[in-house]
């Protein structure tokens, strides 16, 4: 009998060979119940890291300010400067009224309603100052909210009865408006602390902005890293969403322009075929950890006390500060040259639900270049469509 | 509870993809019987059931990435096989060559006719009582239709290495073969 037929003969025999097997049918239950379990324990703890920083910085941002040792946001230090009446130079009221008009910074005679920015000192703004820290003591002046302006105000001559005096033709036309539009804009002058996460859309599938093709090859990105023992070979390899977690603070500019920075994680999680050590592995797990600075532009159209919409433009660099394998039993690490560099566009809108906390959504498209990073679903669709969520707190 | 032989293949599949339990099951005892064969060629029976248990809980996990293309059943077949390779790379079986290099190269042919009269079981029987390395390459190669370039780089071997490998196995297998025939001779 020649080799070939016995091959064929024998190959015939097992392909049809059939057995009862022990049942295992108890064992794979329990497997899928666990399994489900550390699916269900996976999101709860992330919900529960995420929960426990957000809770963690509001906490900071609240509290911080009541404390008279912690009073550092610059708005608060220009607004209830410990100056008593006796110290302040108190001109007429006439004269006041009359230089405001000169300067059209009408904005200027209702400080104690909007945040300040630090060059606020610079301006004049004697007439309720001088009152509101005579009757409200330091620690106790929450003058930024509506609720304190009114409590502060019976001690204050109010300007508008004191226009009433003086007469409204006295007064340039747009006097009170522009007074409310003043303050409206100074709200796009607050710096603002972000906690951010990420929604990105990931498709192996042929989805949006998916790119089929073969893996990428040895030679490219993809590889395992630089002095990689791994190597992956599998045409279709599965990608899990990226999480991103981070904080970023934006600064204003101008009216409309802030600049934001901070730090930002990421998890990207991978699973392909891939040779370790030449030998081939069946869906081995690949975990990074991304360490990154973005630095974004944005430009705000829309700005009224309870919305917010902006464009943005942004890049960022990440370094891969760990890599994991996890194969069968073993978990191998590599090491991770280089960084990732991205850059990205997108508007956003923020909802400001109380005077000085709001959420932001910011949907955005970003692209990720090829700097020879290990095969993740940045690598594999460097094109991405985004969704960025959190809190905003302005300070 | 809907009766088990009611479900087509493609219910079947659609609802394990939504984790049904009952459709689990059904797939389970559908195809348990043809699956632990391969596992027995592979490991032996000793270490075939803890397979069989893996590969199905592989089998629920990665259902939703069957497209269709290929039988299903031959789907599941090469889930089953990377499990039992798992397997013998984990007890690093497939290092261990001391028995291989006792196994004499291939000697004399079968005779024609033999092979009619053994059954799959008895085959089965004995590909499972050949050393690991030797089984290994005979399964991918033989039965799974793997080229010895495949073959070498699933196991860790070179090419040479494979072809050596399967032409003892092959000889060993006629002996085998022929001492179980002869004695049903004599019976």
């Amino acid at each position: 009998m020649e080799r070939n037929e016995f091959d064929e003969r024998l190959r015939d025999l097992l392909d049809g060979a059939t057995e009862t097997a022990p049942d295992v049918w108890e064992g794979i239950a329990r497997g899928l119940d666990r399994r489900r379990m550390l699916v269900i324990l996976r999101r709860f703890s992330v919900a529960a890291a995420a929960a426990a920083a957000m809770l963690a910085i509001a906490l900071l941002v609240f509290r911080g300010p009541r404390t008279e040792n912690q009073v550092v946001a610059p708005v608060e230090t220009a607004q209830v400067s410990p100056v008593t009446i006796d110290e302040v130079p108190v001109a007429p009221i006439e004269e006041q009224i009359a230089t405001f008009t000169q300067h059209q910074a009408v904005a200027q005679a209702k400080p104690v309603r909007t945040p300040v920015q630090p060059v606020a000192p610079a301006q004049p703004q004697p007439v309720v100052e001088t009152p509101v820290a005579e009757e409200a003591p330091v620690a106790d002046a929450p003058a930024e909210t509506p609720a304190a302006v009114s409590a502060a105000q019976p001690a204050v001559v109010p300007v508008d009865e004191e226009a009433g005096k003086l007469g409204a033709e006295d007064l340039p036309a747009d006097f009170w408006t522009a007074d409310e539009a003043s303050a409206s804009r100074t709200r796009t002058h607050t710096s603002q602390i972000s906690i951010l996460s990420n929604l990105t859309t990931v498709s192996s599938e042929g989805g949006l902005f998916y790119k089929p093709g073969a893996m990428h090859s040895s030679s490219q990105s993809g590889k395992g890293g630089a002095y990689s023992l791994v190597e992956p070979v599998d045409s279709s390899p599965k990608f899990y969403m990226p999480l991103t977690f981070g904080l970023r603070v934006d600064f204003s500019l101008t009216d409309r322009l802030s600049i934001g920075t901070g730090l930002t994680y990421t998890y990207l999680v991978s699973r392909y075929d891939l040779l370790y050590n030449k030998v081939r592995y069946e869906d081995a797990y690949n975990q990074l950890h991304y360490v990154g600075i973005p630095l974004s532009l944005s430009y705000h159209f829309v700005q009224t006390r309870r919305v917010g919409v902006y464009a943005s433009v942004a890049g960022a660099v990440e370094k891969c500060v760990s890599q994991r394998y996890v194969i069968g039993s073993e978990t191998p690490k590599d090491a991770v040259r280089g960084v990732q560099w991205s850059t990205q566009a997108g508007v956003g809108v923020e909802f400001w639900f109380v005077p000085r906390v709001g959420i932001y959504f910011d949907p955005s498209l970003a692209y990720f270049f090829d700097n020879s990073q290990p095969l993740s679903i940045r690598t594999h669709q460097p094109l991405q469509a985004k969704l960025e969520a959190g809190f905003r707190f302005k300070i | 509870m809907r009766e088990p032989s009611t479900y087509t293949e493609a219910e079947l599949i659609a609802s394990c993809v939504r984790k049904d339990r009952t459709a689990q099951r059904v797939l389970y005892e559908r195809y348990a019987s043809k699956m632990y064969p391969v596992c027995v060629r592979f490991l032996g029976r000793e270490d075939a059931k803890d397979v069989l248990q893996d590969g199905f809980l592989t089998v629920f996990d990665k259902i939703d990435t069957y497209k269709g293309d290929g039988s299903f059943e031959g789907w599941m077949r090469k889930i089953f096989v990377n499990a039992s390779l798992m397997h013998l790379r984990k007890s690093d079986v497939l290092r261990r060559t001391e028995d291989i290099a006792e196994v004499p190269e291939a000697g004399g042919v079968l005779e024609h006719g033999v092979l009619e009269q053994i059954g799959s079981q008895e085959i089965l029987n004995l590909v499972a009582e050949l050393p690991a390395g030797l089984r290994s390459v005979f399964n991918l190669f033989v039965v799974e239709g793997y080229s010895h370039a495949e073959v070498g780089a699933l196991l860790g071997i070179t090419e040479q290495s494979s072809r050596s490998q399967l032409s003892r196995a092959r000889s060993l297998l006629q002996e085998k073969i022929k001492k179980l025939y002869n004695g049903k001779k004599r019976i």
